[in-house]
């Protein structure tokens, strides 16, 4: 039994993340998102009423499963579909979510066991135990059946429909009924009095009924099962009257043995009872067995939606809307409005919307003013490409964009710096690294590379890698002051051939707006601007 | 003819011999080691003692041959586990305390014991058996089977039997207590599961498993049946009564006995599986005794599971040549060739198959071995003088027309010395008019007679080992360029190897 809620046909595997996953969540600043997508928002009229604690299971899922990158555009509309029924039924992720981590706790408790020690039964304690996994397992089964029953108007990804029809399938109404059956019938072997029975007036005894024939030495062998089920019957105390008078009954009964407990003849009897149940349960074997990785999975996979019904409370909560986006040709990238979410997240502040439609495009330079707005434009692309990867919905009004599994992340790391000329080995190393594991669909995000040296020979480095990858079909977005690079990219460029530029919009009285817009690369940083600004503030202090 | 045995026409001088040094020297541990994995120990005592004579020798080959004819080996081995059945039923018999049990088991055994020599008579009547062994057996058989009371006692145990397995009870557990009733029962909740779910491959398991002695509950459920079926449980008793002895000896010997043959069969067949072959020898004086594809079994038995080749050579001694002296290089197949002789001669004694493709064996007294071995710490002799105390006994008596393997011998005295002592052993056991085979590093000696060929170890034109044998005029060997062109390490194989 599959759960397939996060790929079509493919349960999911800890594998193929991303190269260097961990400098894309540095580089992106996702660990917010992985934090926000592990706490509930609880309302009230609208309001946040509160946070709530974090969930570090889903934390810690949501973050290997965005670092897989989903590999073709049926994959992503898959969860897309899923996700969007779960935002419309939250409730629905809620249960299951919450109902499968139950499960696999009570199962942990119940002594679960591997996949090859299932069947063997060698001891009371352990067939007691399958007894009561399996009561589990149906109750868990039929639960999750409730659910899709409860929430049948709602759900109409594929995802969850599929689901749906397998689990009826491996769990159909029938089967649910003959479990329940042997479950009953073998209540007697785990339960000596009903649950809700607390004075034990009654008591669970079994009535079992066999044919034997005689082995070669007359010993009793092929024992064949007639009868088995479970007898609610009042309790009488074997020293009362009443059960005195059942022992003398029994002792007359003609061609009988009368078991009295506790004794050797007592223990011969158990070993009936344990055979005959054992072999009913064997029965329901391989039913646990086809359940064997379905809640890990089925609770793995719940949480990544639980997750993204979170984030989708959060967003709301900062006010940022949301899309889901599009896949298109790999030479397209437009978005309306995309908003940087990390920063908006963390520092509370309303980001600023951008807004592009580039086609036929393989690399894009962008350039300007210091503290423009650059590098959250670049990362702004970034998050929403590796958010629009894994399925999840992105922080604008449209964003259409190819696929890239092969992503990468390329920004100066400040605090990594020890010396100059360290520094400039260390990221010539890590491009190394990234020209080593580019795959057929690549993409690479270069934030103020190399700028670690001069100008001039960054340009130069820039300028060979860039061109050297573009011409092998990487896609590359950069940010640059690395002018005279930009500066012959633009100059090579007239004729057109699929680079476009942009700089950080500047009013006519100089303002910037932190606006990204199309423009040819600007010969100056603008760094006077800021420095302007900066000593203008310390005058009017 | 009266049957006795079916290994010996004769008993045989050889039975209760320790292990001859020769079982050791020819690796044949490793081929019964292989055999005793499928038979168990017991097995190996049938592989350690040869039979009295040729005569003898004759007997069992002519068994052998039997055995592989029509369905005859499998018809032995369903007798084998028959017997075997039968054999674990007196176990239990053994076992039990109860007295119906022990004469309910005691029923079984008869009639296992009926139904397989039963079944061993028709099977024998079957086949086209030609051996003397197999045709007094199934003469003794007739006789035996048409007995009126073999007979009455198989009838009886087959009708026990009957009435006993058709016995059905019904047990009624409810309420702390169970009753028993001969009844048989629907299956209802049986048909149930297996309605609805998945067929499971075994039944209930059985709750008083675990020992033949019935348990309490048991006895006292017995004790109920045996008050509702006198009769049964009186002609039962009087059976076990009566038929307390009722196998025979010879018999149950050949039981036991017939394994030697069928473990060896068995063990070719696997080893045919494998790809090596197997033949029937000759046995006879008047041709040159040789070999096609001779290899050494017991190195076959090692490598094929690891998918190693075993090298075969072809031999053959001359009208007038008595000795092979093998000269050659170290690793060069000199004494594998020589074990793979000394089993030809061994398995031919056996009358069993050898490992060839085609052989003609002349009939010898005995097998005569000397490898050399390790310096014994604990006699404190020197190594020369351990192999000579070994010698002594060899050069000594009966030695007459043996099958002489002799392995490095002498390799501590100076070559002078040793050469003049291998000299003399040769001439030894030439004049005993034995035959054999004499691997050294002495070239010398392979011109020491001339009943003596000289065979050489050959080495291929990179002066690599093929562990072929031929003849050849021995020589002195360039051993440390073999060595380096062995694993190819010479500056041109390096170049082609690192290009």
């Amino acid at each position: 039994m599959k759960s397939y809620l996060l790929y079509p046909e493919k349960e999911w595997v800890n594998n193929t993340s991303y190269f260097d996953d961990k400098g894309i969540i540095q580089d992106l600043g996702l660990r917010i998102l992985f934090m926000m997508a592990a706490r509930d928002v609880i309302w009230e009229n609208d309001e946040v009423k509160s946070i709530g604690m974090p969930d570090h299971f889903i934390e810690e899922n949501f973050r290997k499963i965005m670092m897989v990158p989903l590999t073709c555009e049926d994959e992503i509309v898959y969860r897309q579909e899923i996700l969007k029924d779960a935002l419309a039924a939250e409730g629905f992720f809620r249960e299951v979510y919450e109902l499968t981590e139950k499960h696999l706790r009570e199962w942990a408790e119940l002594g679960r066991r591997s996949k090859e020690k299932i069947g063997s039964w060698d001891s009371l304690s352990n067939l007691i135990m399958d007894i009561r996994i399996l009561r589990l397992f149906v109750n868990s089964l039929k639960r999750i059946k409730e659910l899709f029953k409860e929430y049948e108007e709602t759900i109409s990804s594929r995802g969850l429909l599929a689901l749906k029809q397998r689990l009826y399938q491996v769990f159909s109404d029938e089967t649910e009924a003959d479990l329940t059956r042997i479950l009953q019938d073998v209540s007697f072997f785990v339960d000596s009095y009903e649950e809700d029975d607390k004075e034990h007036e009654m008591v669970n005894r079994p009535h079992i009924v066999l044919e034997c024939s005689l082995d070669g030495g007359m010993k009793f062998q092929e024992f064949k099962l007639d009868e088995l089920t479970t007898k609610h019957i009042k309790y009488r105390d074997p020293n009362s009257m009443l059960g005195k008078v059942q022992g003398y009954m029994n002792a007359r009964t003609p061609d009988s043995v009368a078991i009295q407990w506790g004794t050797l003849l007592r223990e011969h009897t158990l070993r009936i009872e344990f055979e005959a149940v054992h072999y009913v349960m064997s029965h329901t074997m391989t039913f646990v067995g086809r359940f064997n990785t379905f809640f890990d999975q089925l609770h793995l996979q719940s949480s990544f939606y639980r997750g993204a019904i979170n984030l989708s409370h959060h967003m709301k909560r900062f006010r940022i809307a949301y899309c889901f986006p599009k896949v298109t040709a790999r030479d397209m990238l437009r978005f309306d409005d995309l908003k940087e979410v990390v920063m908006s997240m963390e520092q509370r502040i309303e980001a600023v919307g951008n807004t592009c439609s580039m086609e036929d495009i393989r690399l894009l330079i962008v350039t300007g003013a210091n503290q423009g707005g650059k590098s959250t434009f670049l990362r702004s692309i970034g998050i929403a490409q590796v958010m629009m990867q894994c399925g999840l919905m992105v922080t604008a009004n449209e964003y259409e964009s190819g696929i890239f599994p092969a992503f990468f992340t390329h920004f100066t790391r400040r605090e990594d710096s020890a010396m100059n000329s360290g520094r400039l080995d260390e990221e010539l190393g890590r491009m190394n690294q990234i020209v080593e594991n580019l795959g057929e669909h690549s993409m690479v995000l270069l934030n103020e590379s190399f700028a670690t040296t001069t100008e001039k020979e960054g340009s130069v480095i820039a300028y060979d890698i860039i061109k050297a990858l573009t011409e092998a079909g990487v896609k590359i977005l950069t940010v640059t002051h690395l002018l005279s690079f930009a500066q012959r990219m633009y100059d090579e460029d007239r004729n057109g051939s699929g680079v476009e530029f942009f700089s950080a919009e500047r009013l006519e009285n100089g303002k910037r707006t932190f606006k990204m817009i199309q423009h040819a690369p600007e010969l100056t940083s603008f760094g006077l601007d800021l420095y302007e600004e900066i000593m203008q503030r310390e005058t009017y202090k | 003819m009266e049957f006795k045995s079916i290994l010996d026409l004769r008993q045989s001088p050889y039975k209760d011999e320790v292990r001859p040094s020769f079982y050791m020297d020819f690796n044949l541990y490793q081929i019964i080691d292989s055999i005793k994995f499928h038979w168990g120990d017991n097995i190996a005592s049938f592989y350690t003692y040869l039979p009295a004579d040729t005569e003898c020798e004759k007997y069992r080959r002519e068994i052998f041959q039997d055995i592989k004819k029509g369905n005859l080996y499998e018809e032995l081995m369903s007798f084998v586990s028959v017997m075997a059945r039968c054999k674990e039923a007196q176990a239990n018999q053994e076992e039990v305390r109860v007295a119906i049990q022990k004469a309910a088991w005691h029923v079984s055994r008869v009639a296992l014991y009926g139904d397989a020599f039963t079944g061993l008579y028709k099977a024998l009547q079957e086949t086209d058996i030609t051996s003397e062994g197999f045709k007094t057996l199934r003469d003794h058989l007739a006789d035996y089977l048409e007995q009126e009371s073999f007979k009455e006692m198989y009838r009886q145990a087959g009708e026990l039997q009957t009435e006993m397995r058709k016995f059905r009870f019904k047990l009624f557990y409810e309420n702390d207590l169970i009753v028993i009733t001969e009844a048989e029962v629907p299956g209802t909740y049986e048909s149930y599961l297996e309605e609805h779910f998945e067929k499971m491959p075994e039944g209930m398991k059985n709750p008083f498993a675990g020992s033949p002695e019935l348990n309490l509950l048991e006895q006292k459920l017995m004790e109920i049946v045996q008050q509702r079926k006198p009769a049964f449980f009186k002609s039962l008793t009087r059976f076990y009564k009566n038929y307390e002895q009722y196998a025979k000896n010879e018999l149950l010997q050949f039981t036991s006995e017939i394994t030697f043959y069928l473990s060896y069969y068995k063990f070719m067949k696997k080893m045919e599986e494998y790809g090596y072959r197997f033949a029937a020898p000759e046995v006879c004086r008047e041709k040159r005794m040789y070999a096609n594809g001779l290899y050494d079994l017991a190195l076959a038995c090692v490598n094929c599971t690891e998918d190693k080749e075993v090298v075969s050579n072809d031999m053959e001694y001359g009208e007038n040549e008595q000795f092979f002296v093998v000269t050659g290089p170290n690793q060069g197949g000199k004494t594998t060739f020589a074990r793979s002789l000394g089993q030809l001669v061994y398995f031919t004694k056996m009358g069993l198959d050898v490992p060839a493709m085609a052989a003609n064996v002349h009939p010898f007294s005995c097998i005569l071995t000397h490898f050399s071995v390790e310096e014994s710490v604990e006699t404190g002799r020197g190594k020369l003088q351990e192999e000579l105390v070994r010698l002594r006994p060899m050069m000594s008596e009966k030695c007459e027309n043996a099958f002489v393997v002799i392995n490095e011998l002498f390799t501590t005295a100076a070559n002078y010395d040793a050469i003049i002592m291998g000299q003399k052993v040769l001439q030894h056991f030439i004049g005993q008019r034995c035959r054999g085979i004499y691997v050294t590093h002495l070239k010398e000696l392979a011109d020491a007679h001339e009943q003596v060929v000289s065979l050489r170890a050959l080495l291929d034109e990179n002066g690599i080992q093929t562990h072929k044998i031929a003849r050849k005029e021995a020589g002195d060997e360039a051993c440390a360029i073999n060595q380096v062109n062995k694993y190819r390490l010479s500056y041109e194989q390096l170049k082609e190897r690192l290009s």
